[in-house]
């Protein structure tokens, strides 16, 4: 894992890195981070995760990335359909907190 | 006096995981080493396995079989201390200010266990959760007998009980290992046996693990194993007698 994600690009670096804290966070069984597609739904019929795992994966990953979620924003729901969005939310409030 | 009838029964123990293994334990009870072992429960996918907590595992291990798909059976789990490693978990995340996690929060409640068999097997009537003392085992049987008084076909019973926390060890002295007894009671086939309440006036801590018996659970499985005679299970004021019949 290590090797190869010095290898890709940061996005599919951070999207790798993101699917494998849904692993752990979500203590899933018999699958790699490289298993899940970045453009798969990570909810309902994609990965099949429900709403208290999109509780516990915000809770990740405001722990991870030092970010805030608001738990009210209406884009939340976007923002946690698949693991591409979720990395491009997250590389932007990256940048918005050190901006 | 409440009767039962022991239909079928499944246990799971850190390296005891068949029924040849249980006779040898009930043939020569010894402390098991327990490193946190716990069933895969393979039997289900790994989406639904995500969230069953050790103790879960070792519930629906022992019990996944008892119960035929097709059927609607009550269920009566019992576990004297619960989940107290999650607990403790919990409240060392409160002391270190750490925001909960919602499905450990979710889960920290004694009849979560209950709920996930509920979910996991389609089983839509009623469950029950149940802790009480070191003689917990002989008050989820009661509760089982009345079920089955009320017209239950069959009632499951677990009695579940996981290792401390290492904070609680010092309080905890009747959990040797962690383990998981699943019993069907019928109401017409399978082993039967009577089960007798007496006042205990005696000593009151005759029947404490801590000084060498067996927790009630183990102690009945070695017994059903084993064919042995009565059992007598004292605890505080109550004289609880197991007698078999034929």
């Amino acid at each position: 894992m290590n090797d190869l994600s010095q290898h890709v690009s940061s996005p599919q670096k951070l999207q790798l890195e993101i699917a494998q804290l849904i692993i752990d966070t979500l203590n899933l069984e018999d699958i790699a981070a490289a298993d899940i597609p970045a453009d798969q739904p990570l909810f309902g019929a994609g990965l099949g995760l429900d709403s208290v795992d999109a509780l516990e994966l915000a809770l990740a990953l405001q722990k991870r990335y030092e970010i805030r979620i608001a738990s009210d924003s209406k884009d939340a729901r976007q923002h946690f359909s698949t693991i591409a969005s979720l990395a491009a939310f997250v590389q932007a409030q990256r940048t918005a907190c050190v901006a | 006096m409440i009767d039962v009838r022991i239909e079928q029964w499944r246990a799971w123990a850190p390296g005891l995981d068949n029924e040849d293994a249980w006779r040898a334990w009930a043939e020569a009870p010894h402390k098991l080493p327990d490193n946190g072992e716990q069933p895969n429960c393979d039997f289900l996918p790994a989406m639904q396995r995500r969230r069953l907590s050790r103790l879960a595992r070792m519930t629906l291990e022992a019990a996944w079989p008892l119960c035929d798909e097709q059927e609607q059976l009550p269920l009566v789990f019992a576990s004297r201390h619960g989940e107290s490693p999650r607990t403790y978990a919990l409240l060392s995340d409160l002391v270190a200010e750490e925001p909960l996690s919602p499905t450990q929060f979710g889960l920290s409640v004694h009849n979560a266990i209950a709920g996930q068999w509920s979910m996991l097997r389609g089983q839509r009537g009623e469950s029950v959760a149940i802790a009480g003392e070191a003689d917990t085992f002989e008050h989820a049987m009661l509760e089982a007998a009345m079920l089955l008084t009320e017209g239950a076909p069959a009632v499951i019973v677990v009695i579940a009980e996981e290792r401390p926390a290492q904070a609680y060890e010092p309080w905890i002295h009747d959990v040797p290992f962690s383990y998981a007894l699943a019993l069907r009671l019928g109401g017409s086939a399978g082993r039967h046996w009577q089960l007798r309440l007496e006042r205990n006036t005696g000593d009151t801590h005759a029947g404490d693990p801590s000084i060498g018996a067996w927790p009630h659970a183990l102690d009945f499985l070695r017994a059903l194993h084993t064919g042995s005679a009565s059992l007598e299970h004292i605890w505080k004021t109550r004289r609880w007698i197991w007698q078999p019949l034929p």
